[in-house]
């Protein structure tokens, strides 16, 4: 038996974390399901298989105004639930038992949630009030639930609760409400537990009492749940309220249950039949959880790709940026030009002017005006490039988001300006994309100054200074492939191959594809890391998701399948 | 949602057409289910005022074992449905009527093909009294059946019973729901012979509670038993009010109207904060934007240097100014003047960034104040031109006039000196040759007339050279000064295309679109006025 209690015990340390933060699939009908797993190991199966010889717990269920409290009362033989015409009467349940049993129930065994209150007067909703009587056989308890489907939620759930951690229902119907929908969802689902089970039809008028009992018994039929019996209890007009029924009425429920229970062998082989029911019950339901575990999972899963896909492009569009020579093109290309003083005829008589009074300018400043504003320009470029490829992966993944229900969910639950900042960059890219072009110009210039510290052409290096040759390889960087056309070659293209051909004797062709290789890599590792953080901030939303595991729920289902003999060993005893 | 400049509550033909158009307007907008609905409940009400306006549909709605069936005939005074005690009995709705002429199409409409004519009673002539199918048994079609004609009807009877009353069937599903009905809403607590006495008036108050925590206070509430006929008196002369005053049917459409408008109003989350909130000025950095991407910067230098060029070219000294012409015409090295593409790159990637940037600023700008599941529509409005938007900004580029034509007419007027200093040159330069020759082949003096000092040929060579040199040199500074002020212009001009573009294309769209969340509150509030 303990090998069955352990994995029922790690079953429930599973159930405790939020599993379903996603909509995918009908999440409110599994956040039911788990919640309603949790409260019956909690309330009936792990206290049940602690103690297989405590009392019979019978719970009296069913529609309100079925007359349950009046049942109840009448059973016992004293007034000690509210019965009334007001619905829903009952509003605390109240819990019926032998003096000597009463030892059981007053602890936490079983229902542990519920706080427990004795003594006379009304009890608070929420609370179960426990009562001794000597005329409850011993070895069982009465208890007197509230209904399952009147307005007062917190009553149908609290019933819920309580048919969950029965052994025995006593399910109440009347003649008007026999074929409602909401108790026969109840009754199916005893079937499907093998709960132990006796239907009560309370309120038969005498014109009524063959054919509706012989139209239930049909519908019991119907559903699987022929052999349960029946027990019909005819309209009686009660002289006042809080009246019990007479021993006509309510003696063949009594004479049944004092049978179940006289004898330990029976009662033994109704607790058993009831708890080998839930326990078999089980499998089905947590691996249903663990599918519906799964499809989260899943979801969350597409919902990432759909934003690494989006930050793909992004990076994609990023390196064609870089490649096509367009970052070369307007501002760099004229700041290109006035350094280098290449280009056509006419621009070729001004720049010898320009490079003249660059040199003057040089001189006074200490570093050459154009160079600078060829670094800068050159960084302006990168870092537009990199924010306008940052914002148009936030707005792809948010489209691609809104455009399936979980994702827009999850885009609801945050707050709407969230969600609307979300479709953008986010506030840092700009300090980081500066940073990150920062750090690369100095990458760029300490790959020259190794490798020309490397090199036999260390001279030539040093005349034209690594400043010029970092300049000279950042620009082969963003030019040295295609995607130029026409007269644009003169422009860019040809900016590049006179600052590649310079390049090349400085360090020898193989060596300047090798940096160009190197610079651009760099380049696009530092950008895709930086769309990587901008990309976290959609990954973490799914975090919760990503990490819930079903294989661990499938793996605690095996282990109590594998436990499940120990039941039949146990209750057999 | 008030509309505070209307005084009257609208009419019911006004709540639908503005219901009718805020659905159009949301297509595409909000939840098609929304939309759909709204246009649902427009159609049905269509349908329902072309119907006879003399019969009031009554229907009868309640959990199994209510006694629906039992009130029905009490009603009609005669065993028309057919009443059990297995539940459930009724599974097909059908109708009494007190006067039939006029009342069958209603009825057809309704789809309620069992009818019973009731002995003619002047008091009830416009009532049609319908029995409905239970809506919680465990037979799913009863309700399907229930709800239809819950929807449908113009005068609901929600009928109760001491066991049933306080079911969360009912009043989860129906009446909350149907809050906004309270105008054509009578509840009924049935059966009440089985209630003890003195727990009537008990059951009854309870009742009014739950009712009231539906949002249904104030709704006529009434005790009755079909059995005993205790309390049929006061159901029916309610009933005779209602049929006589002839208003349900109306007050059931605009009960329906109001809420489809408040439910499209909650899918569009209105009000939206601070709707009257006027969006920022946006034209002015977006034109900055535009102008950027659209290569205006690089197309007014370029003009710059070709109007010198061309100066230079028109007006230089004829013997050296051929060479400008060898150099290649900036203006025609970008290709923009004349049709087809220009070479500017408009769509390089910086470009489409600053460009995309731009665009986006621009539609949270005019999203502002407008709610969330719309501003995404106006983001998407200014967002929609796309490469629309760098074609026309290259036609704008391509098509603007810059200024360069025509020539000046001063240009040939110094290009005719030009000549004419260059044939003086010539002209001089032929007289020294002859001279020379004369003085070479040791001829005779030829007299030559002198101007002051110096021999008129060498006035002409010398100063014809120097002249066109000078002139040249003059026309440089003059072409300095007429390329800035091109410049200026055609910066101007451009500016002021590529800012009709942007208006054109980002924010006009943009701004129909805000337009249309404006037109579609103003229709709520109408459609929903209380």
């Amino acid at each position: 038996m303990s090998g069955l209690s352990a994995a029922l015990l790690e079953l429930r340390r599973t159930l405790d974390q939020e599993m379903f933060p996603l909509k995918v699939g009908d999440t409110a009908s599994d956040r039911h399901a788990l919640k309603e797993l949790a409260g019956q190991l909690d309330d009936y199966l792990l206290p049940r298989l602690a103690a297989l010889d405590a009392p019979l717990l019978a719970v009296v269920g069913g529609s309100t105004g079925a007359g349950k409290s009046t049942l109840v009362n009448s059973l016992v033989g004293a007034e000690v639930t509210e019965a009334g015409v007001l619905r829903p009467t009952t509003l605390a349940p109240t819990l019926v038992v032998h003096p000597a049993d009463a030892g059981w129930f007053s602890g936490t065994r079983v229902l542990p949630g519920l706080p427990r209150s004795t003594g006379g007067g009304r009890a608070e909703a929420g609370t179960l009030r426990l009562v001794t009587a000597e005329t409850v056989p011993s070895g069982l308890a009465l208890l007197d639930a509230p209904d399952i489907d009147s307005v007062v939620k917190a009553n149908r759930d609290l019933a819920a609760q309580l048919l969950a951690a029965a052994d025995l229902w006593l399910f109440c119907t009347t003649a008007a409400r026999y074929a409602d929908d909401v108790p026969w969802g109840f009754l199916r689902r005893a079937r499907d537990r093998s709960t132990a089970l006796a239907v009560i039809l309370q309120r038969v008028p005498a014109e009524a009492s063959g054919p509706v009992g012989r139209d239930l018994r049909r519908l019991l039929e119907e559903n699987g749940l022929g052999p349960v019996p029946l027990f019909e209890i005819p309209e009686l007009r009660l002289p006042e309220n809080g009246a019990l029924l007479p021993e006509t009425a309510a003696g063949p429920v009594r004479r049944w249950l004092e049978e179940l229970s006289a004898d330990a062998r029976t009662r033994a082989a109704v607790v058993h039949r009831t708890l080998a029911g839930s326990i078999d019950s089980l499998d089905a339901r947590v691996r249903g959880l663990a599918d519906s575990v799964e499809r989260q999972r899943l979801g969350a899963r597409e919902l990432a790709d759909l934003a690494e896909s989006a930050y793909t492009a992004g990076l994609t569009a990023f390196d064609d940026g870089m490649r096509d020579g367009s970052l070369l093109r307007s501002e760099v290309l004229a700041r290109w030009q006035d350094f280098v003083g290449t280009g056509d005829l006419m621009r070729g008589l001004e720049s010898r002017v320009g490079r003249l009074r660059d040199r003057v300018v040089a001189a006074f400043t200490g570093r050459p005006l154009a160079e600078r504003e060829l670094t800068a320009a050159m960084a302006n470029g990168v870092e537009a490039l990199i924010g306008a490829v940052a914002d148009g992966a936030a707005e792809r993944t948010v489209d691609a988001w809104l455009a399936t229900p979980a994702g827009r969910a999850l885009l609801e639950d945050e707050d709407v300006a969230q969600a609307g900042r979300l479709g953008r960059a986010s506030p840092r890219l700009q300090a980081g994309a500066e940073r990150a072009v920062r750090e690369w110009q100095g990458f760029v210039l300490d790959l020259v100054r190794r490798e020309g510290a490397s090199r036999r052409g260390a001279a030539r290096a040093a005349s034209f200074g690594v400043n010029g040759l970092g300049l000279l390889l950042m620009v082969g960087v963003f030019a040295s492939t295609g995607g130029l056309s026409g007269l644009e070659i003169g422009i860019a293209g040809g900016t590049g191959v006179v600052g590649q051909k310079l390049l090349e004797a400085v360090f020898g062709d193989q060596a300047v594809r090798r940096l160009t290789g190197e610079a651009r890599s760099d380049l696009a590792e530092r950008v895709r890391v930086l769309l990587a953080q901008d990309r976290g901030r959609f990954t973490v939303l799914l975090s919760p998701t990503l990490e819930a595991d079903p294989g661990r729920l499938r793996a605690v289902a095996g282990t109590i399948r594998a436990h499940r003999g120990e039941l039949s060993g146990g209750g057999a005893k | 949602m008030k509309a505070p400049w209307r005084k009257n509550a609208p009419s019911l033909a006004e709540r639908l057409t503005a219901l009718g158009e805020a659905a159009a307007l949301a297509r595409g907008r909000l939840d098609d289910e929304d939309v759909e609905a709204a246009e649902e409940v427009v159609a049905r009400a269509g349908a329902r005022t072309a119907l006879s306006a003399g019969h009031t549909a009554v229907a009868l709605a309640g959990a199994t074992g209510s006694g629906k069936s039992s009130l029905f005939n009490a009603i009609a005074g005669t065993p028309i449905a057919e009443t059990g005690v297995t539940r459930p009995t009724t599974a097909v709705a059908q109708a009494a009527r007190w006067n039939p002429e006029g009342s069958s199409a209603l009825l057809d409409w309704l789809d309620v093909p069992r009818r019973h004519t009731v002995e003619a009673d002047t008091d009830l002539s416009g009532l049609i009294l319908i029995d409905l199918p239970d809506h919680d048994s465990i037979e799913g079609s009863h309700r399907l059946e229930a709800e239809r004609l819950v929807g449908a009807v113009d005068l609901l009877v929600w009928v109760v019973d001491p066991q049933k009353y306080a079911d969360a069937a009912v009043h989860e599903r129906y009446l909350r729901p149907l809050a906004g009905h309270r105008d054509v809403t009578i509840v009924v607590l049935n059966q009440i012979d089985r209630l003890p006495a003195g727990a009537v008036s008990r059951c009854l108050e309870d009742l009014r509670r739950l009712l009231e925590a539906d949002g249904l206070g104030g709704v006529p509430v009434v005790a009755v038993s079909a059995r005993t006929g205790q309390g049929l008196p006061e159901l029916r002369k309610i009933l005779v009010d209602r049929v006589a005053g002839r208003r349900e049917r109306i007050a059931r459409l605009e009960a329906d109207a109001r809420a489809a408008a408040d439910r499209l109003g909650q899918a569009a989350r209105l009000p939206a904060d601070g709707h009257d909130r006027e969006p920022p000025p946006m034209a002015e950095p977006l034109t900055d934007a535009l102008v950027e991407a659209a290569g205006v910067p690089e197309v007014v230098r370029a003009i710059a240097r070709a109007h010198r060029h061309r100066t230079v070219a028109a007006t230089g000294w004829p013997v050296t100014r051929w060479l400008r012409s060898l150099r290649p015409d900036p203006l025609r090295r970008l290709r923009v003047e004349g049709h087809g593409r220009s070479s500017l790159e408009t769509v390089s990637p910086v470009r489409r960034a600053v460009l995309d940037v731009a665009i986006r600023e621009a539609g949270a700008g005019a999203s502002r104040g407008v709610a969330e599941p719309w501003a995404a529509a106006v983001r998407k409005a200014a967002r929609a031109p796309g490469d629309d938007l760098h074609d026309a900004l290259d036609r704008v580029v391509t098509g603007t006039s810059l200024g360069l034509s025509p020539k000046p007419r001063w240009w040939r007027a110094v290009a005719a000196v030009q000549w004419l200093l260059l044939a003086c040159t010539v002209v001089g330069g032929l007289w020294l040759s002859a001279l020379f020759a004369v003085g070479y082949l040791r001829l005779p003096d030829v007299p030559t007339p002198d101007l002051g000092a110096v021999p008129w040929p060498t006035v002409l060579f010398l100063g014809g050279m120097l002249a066109g040199l000078l002139l040249g040199a003059l026309c440089r500074v003059a072409a300095l000064a007429g390329s800035r002020l091109r410049a200026r212009r055609a910066a101007r001009e451009l500016r002021a295309a590529v800012a009709d573009v942007g208006v054109g294309l980002v924010l006009e769209p943009a701004e129909a679109e805000r337009a249309r969340f404006t037109a579609f509150t103003g229709l709520i509030a109408t459609a929903a006025a209380p």
